[in-house]
């Protein structure tokens, strides 16, 4: 207590001392007075008296010194008046502080940011309980859409039995469903996962209202029930603290809402909700479960205690062997089935990845760049400020009291280039989080949370030290001779060198990038000539689900409704086709462009598959008579639909060019007959029989611009159940401002019914490419960033070399060097540099460009054009900043120039 | 001429405790003669060694000084023992005795095997 005390009061000294030096001041003249008095009293002279006394005081200076040192607290005095004077001195220097301020905001700030979105995305450890140990199973084959096909309910059966390594396995099926209007919130589709009751358990997750889904929810006849997510429950609930217990309306049923699950990315689908099975009578329908094709499950696991993720994949590959070994059917050899086990935080990293670690290297090779820069500005500001070192040095301040010194005032530079970086990061992370959100589950973990901070100042720290260390100080014992070294030092061979060392650095930094930048930038040019395959671009799409899929999937009534459906959509079209400039109206079950989720089996009459070929499959899709003309795909063969092509006529089907590839190399499609085929089709309402070819048309990039081409089945949309759900509309022109109309008729006939997606084709093909685009436009910032830092660079060395050398310029123009002659040395000095700089860059270049080749759409990793391109700019933009302090050397006059010496 | 000693910190602030404990409000002058006349001159305490020992002290809360006039009509700042400080001097004058008479007792002339 007595310490705690005394230590504050210490404190407090350090800001009051200053006045309480009056008062000590006055209380020792009273004590050397009344001393002096006493040697009077003694019968002293009082001249020797005063003598006397001072003698016996051993020095008021001295006294009042160490009263100082007790008073306050020494060590914390002298920082801040280090921090006052780095301040001072700073203040004296605007243009360098401003300068470096600003070059380690931009690095800083870069780093911050993404760092914070690496960190949430993909090195935080997963909220789940022992998350490390949770997995995820994805089952694969090959071909477009053939990365994860989900497991059946069969599949799952038999890794439960025998896989004792996977201690639980989960199943959750993504679905989507009406939430029908309350007072929270109006009518809307919502993403669900439909799960088995153990599924929280496997996850790890724990309630934060009521209760989580248990195995007594398995199974049929139980009631629905619904556990929201956390984001969800705050969203469209209004975080409602009374949720639990309320019932909720869907399609054509209900649902207890029966708690609110922590917030946790789901994955391979988000979710707004997790229902039991029950919701959807197919999934627990006889063909579901018994239907070893019928895929419609994914698997997340956890590791049993004690197992390895090693054994796990060993035990799966085993009974996965025995699966294909027994049931022949369900897996033809052609197709490559094959099931990978991944630790579930790597598989919802997995689409992030790449793009995330270049975009970390990219922030590092700025941050790079930037210290080298203020490196490089410490370095000169050095050389000039050896004079005023010296001379503190001779005034008796110690190597480590200039070491502090430098210190402080580099911390002072670092902490506010980290502040203006971590504004800039502040107001970047929100718009990375967006930008995540394309690729990761785990978007919405991103925050600039303590440990971002902590990783800020550390490398705000390491900037710091770095550069009190490379500023080199007068050694100790050897002051006379830096005293007597006089006015003008140079900086020294080896200072020149490092100064050289780190230009050449900041050059090859800013080529690597620039050939990053580059490379994405010529994917998006390449991505933006990739021909849709429409051939228009004035075409309005909106999806509205008249039939919805859970009629559909209870299978009662399905006719009725079915038809209902039709007239509905019938209806619209009409009255879009009457609004002024509307050229075409189709229907079909798919936006154009958008890839279907229904992959079937494909066979043709009369041929079998060969030996070790791949199952044919395509896309389905449905179209009416209109939907092609509407959609801008153009027919290459045979003919469209027709208003013939009726429920009862014969079947007809329309195939695009890629499938008709694949089906008949060599010969004509139109008038052959295939049929869907698989095991699979028993459980849906497709039917397996022949249809003929009538016509082939276009393929469109369906999936994205840098998709795959897929093959795709057309069939007559009057000749199937509506599972279509897109209206599309073509204007002659500016279809854009046709949306609102297009949603109010949809919203008259159908006012029940959600509408999603209202796009044009050029939004939807927009959306396909935007992640690449930030992506690039990241990148390419990152690039002009580097540039501009490297510029000033190489300008501030060799214009410091120039005024360094003024005396050498001034002797060789007064020995015959003309001015163009000196200006040619100072920029052949720099174009050595630029040179050197150049040619490690590209070689960077060429291994950065091996490391995102997996990033890149028609561009070679080596593109040449891109290589050349990049250093032909760097070159460019090094010689312009080389020619300013050329000139200048060559204004020099000699005469000035050797007097000022 | 005696000996002259260094005087300790830890000593100095018992004796300043004690002085004035027995002699009451004192200026830094009135302490300083009162140890010297108390060590028979054998301790001189220039200014840097006394005055750094009143300012901890009087941080530490163990007495408490104020401007007042002296009795021959000067001004002088006063020194007053506070509650803590007088605990304090309880506490270490306790401790000095237990010290002293633990050195002394080493350090007595005694042989192996003598009585004590």
């Amino acid at each position: 207590m007595r310490h705690v005390r005394a230590w504050l009061a210490r404190l407090a000294g350090v800001f009051t001392g200053h006045r309480r030096d009056a008062d000590l001041r006055d209380e020792l003249e009273a004590h050397l007075d009344m001393e002096t008095a006493e040697y009077v009293r003694r019968g002293m002279p009082p001249n020797e008296a005063r003598r006397r006394a001072m003698v016996a005081s051993g020095g008021l200076t001295i006294a009042a010194e160490a009263v100082r040192a007790q008073r306050g607290l020494p060590w914390l005095e002298s920082a801040v008046s280090d921090l006052r004077y780095a301040l001072k001195s700073l203040r004296h220097s605007p243009a360098f502080t401003a300068v470096v301020i600003i070059t380690l905001a931009l690095g800083i700030g870069a780093n911050t940011a993404i760092f914070s979105v690496v960190r949430a995305v993909l090195l935080k450890p997963l909220p789940n309980r022992d998350g490390d140990r949770l997995l995820y199973l994805r089952q694969s084959i090959d071909g477009p859409a053939g990365e994860d096909i989900a497991f059946s309910v069969p599949e799952v059966r038999d890794f439960r039995a025998g896989v004792p390594a996977l201690g639980g396995i989960a199943e959750v099926s993504p679905w989507s469903l009406t939430l029908e209007g309350d007072q929270y919130s109006p009518t809307a589709r919502i993403k669900v996962g439909l799960v088995t009751g153990n599924f929280f358990d496997v996850m790890g997750l724990h309630p934060i209202l009521g209760r989580l889904t248990r195995a007594s929810d398995d199974g049929p006849g139980v009631p629905p029930v619904m556990v929201l997510t956390e984001q969800f429950w705050r969203s469209r609930f209004r975080s409602d603290p009374n949720i639990v217990g309320k019932q909720v309306r869907l399609d054509d049923g209900s649902a207890t809402v029966i708690g609110v699950v922590q917030a946790a990315p789901f994955f391979p689908e988000p979710a707004d909700a997790l229902m039991n099975m029950v919701v959807s009578p197919h999934h627990l329908s006889a063909t579901m479960v018994l239907g070893r094709t019928h895929r419609m499950t994914e698997i997340v696991s956890r590791l049993a205690p004690g197992a390895t993720l090693e054994q796990a994949r060993a035990e799966v590959a085993t009974v996965y062997a025995r699966m294909q070994h027994d049931y022949t059917q369900s897996y033809d050899p052609g197709s490559h089935f094959r099931v990978t086990v991944l630790p579930f935080k790597d598989a919802i990293g997995e689409r992030a990845r790449l793009t995330l670690w270049l975009l970390m290297a990219a922030a590092a090779f700025v941050m790079i760049i930037s210290t080298a820069n203020v490196v490089n500005l410490t370095l000169m500001r050095g050389v000039r400020r050896e004079q005023e070192l010296v001379v503190r040095a001779a005034l008796g301040a110690g190597v480590l009291r200039l070491r502090r010194l430098l210190l402080v005032e580099n911390l002072v530079l670092a902490v506010l280039g980290a502040a203006t970086g971590v504004l800039m990061a502040i107001g970047g992370v929100s718009l990375l989080t967006l930008f995540a959100a394309r690729f990761s589950p785990r978007a919405s973990e991103i925050h600039l949370d303590t440990v971002v901070l902590a990783f800020t100042l550390v490398l705000t720290v390491s900037v710091a030290l770095l550069l009190s260390f490379v500023a080199s100080l007068p050694k100790e014992g050897t002051f006379a001779s830096w005293i007597s070294a006089g006015t003008r030092r140079t900086g020294g061979l080896n200072k020149q060198r490092l100064q050289r060392g780190l230009v050449v650095a900041q050059i090859a930094v800013s080529v690597v990038l620039l050939a990053g930048a580059g490379l994405l930038t010529r994917t998006m040019m390449q991505l933006s000539e990739v021909d849709t395959g429409l051939k228009t671009e004035q075409v309005l799409a909106m999806q509205v689900q008249l039939l919805p899929i859970a009629k559909i999937a209870s299978g009662t009534d399905v006719r009725a409704a079915d038809a209902a459906a039709k007239q509905g959509y019938e209806r619209i079209k009409q009255q879009a086709l009457a609004i002024p400039g509307v050229v075409a109206v189709g229907v079909g079950s798919l936006m154009p462009l958008e890839a279907s989720e229904i992959q079937l089996d494909v066979k043709v009459e009369g041929r079998s598959l060969g030996v070790g070929e791949a199952m044919p499959r395509a896309d389905y899709r449905t179209a009416d008579p209109d939907y092609f003309r509407a959609s801008g795909i153009p027919l290459v063969r045979g003919r469209y639909f027709e208003q013939t092509d009726r429920a009862g006529a014969g079947w007809v089907v329309i195939i695009n060019q890629t499938l008709a590839h694949r089906l008949f190399p060599e010969e004509d499609p139109i008038g052959k007959r295939i049929a869907w085929t698989g095991d699979v089709l028993r459980f849906t309402p497709i039917s397996g029989d022949w249809r003929t070819v009538v016509g082939v048309v276009g393929n469109t990039q369906d999936g994205g611009l840098d998709a795959q081409p897929r093959g795709a089945m057309f069939m007559p949309f009057a000749q199937e159940l509506a599972m279509g759900n897109t209206v599309v509309i073509r204007a002659d022109s500016n279809v854009t401002a046709l949306a609102a109309q297009a949603t109010s008729i949809a919203r008259r006939i159908a006012p029940a019914t959600p509408i999603d997606h209202v796009m044009t084709v050029a939004q939807i093909k927009d959306q396909s490419v935007s992640p690449r685009r930030l992506n690039a436009v990241l990148i390419t910032s990152f690039g002009a960033m580097a540039v501009i830092i490297a510029a000033v660079g190489i300008a501030g060395v060799l214009a410091f070399s120039v005024s360094a050398r003024t005396n050498e310029i001034g002797i060789r123009m007064s020995l015959g060097a003309d001015s163009a002659r000196v200006q040619r040395m100072i920029l052949g000095e720099g174009g050595v540099l630029l040179a050197a700089g150049l040619a490690l860059g590209v070689c960077g270049g060429f291994i950065a460009a091996g490391v995102m080749r997996g990033l890149l759409f028609g561009v070679a990793p080596h593109d040449p054009a891109t290589f050349v391109g990049v250093a032909a700019l760097m070159a460019f933009i090094g010689i312009v900043a080389c020619w300013v302090p050329a000139l200048r050397a060559a204004r020099i006059d000699p005469a000035i120039a050797m007097r000022a010496t | 001429m005696a000996d002259k000693l260094e005087v300790q910190q830890g000593t100095l602030a018992l004796m300043i405790l004690k002085t004035l404990e027995v002699l009451g409000p004192l200026h830094g002058y009135g302490v300083a003669r009162r140890i010297e006349e108390t060590s028979k001159g054998r301790l001189t305490l220039n200014y840097g060694t006394l005055y750094p020992a009143l300012v901890k002290l009087e941080q530490e809360g163990c007495i408490k000084a104020e401007w007042r006039q002296s009795e021959n009509n000067r001004r002088a700042k006063y020194y007053t023992l506070t509650a803590i400080g007088r605990k304090q001097l309880a506490h270490e004058t306790r401790d000095w005795h237990r010290t002293a008479d633990l050195i002394a007792a080493f350090l007595a002339p005694r042989r192996e095997g003598e009585a004590p």
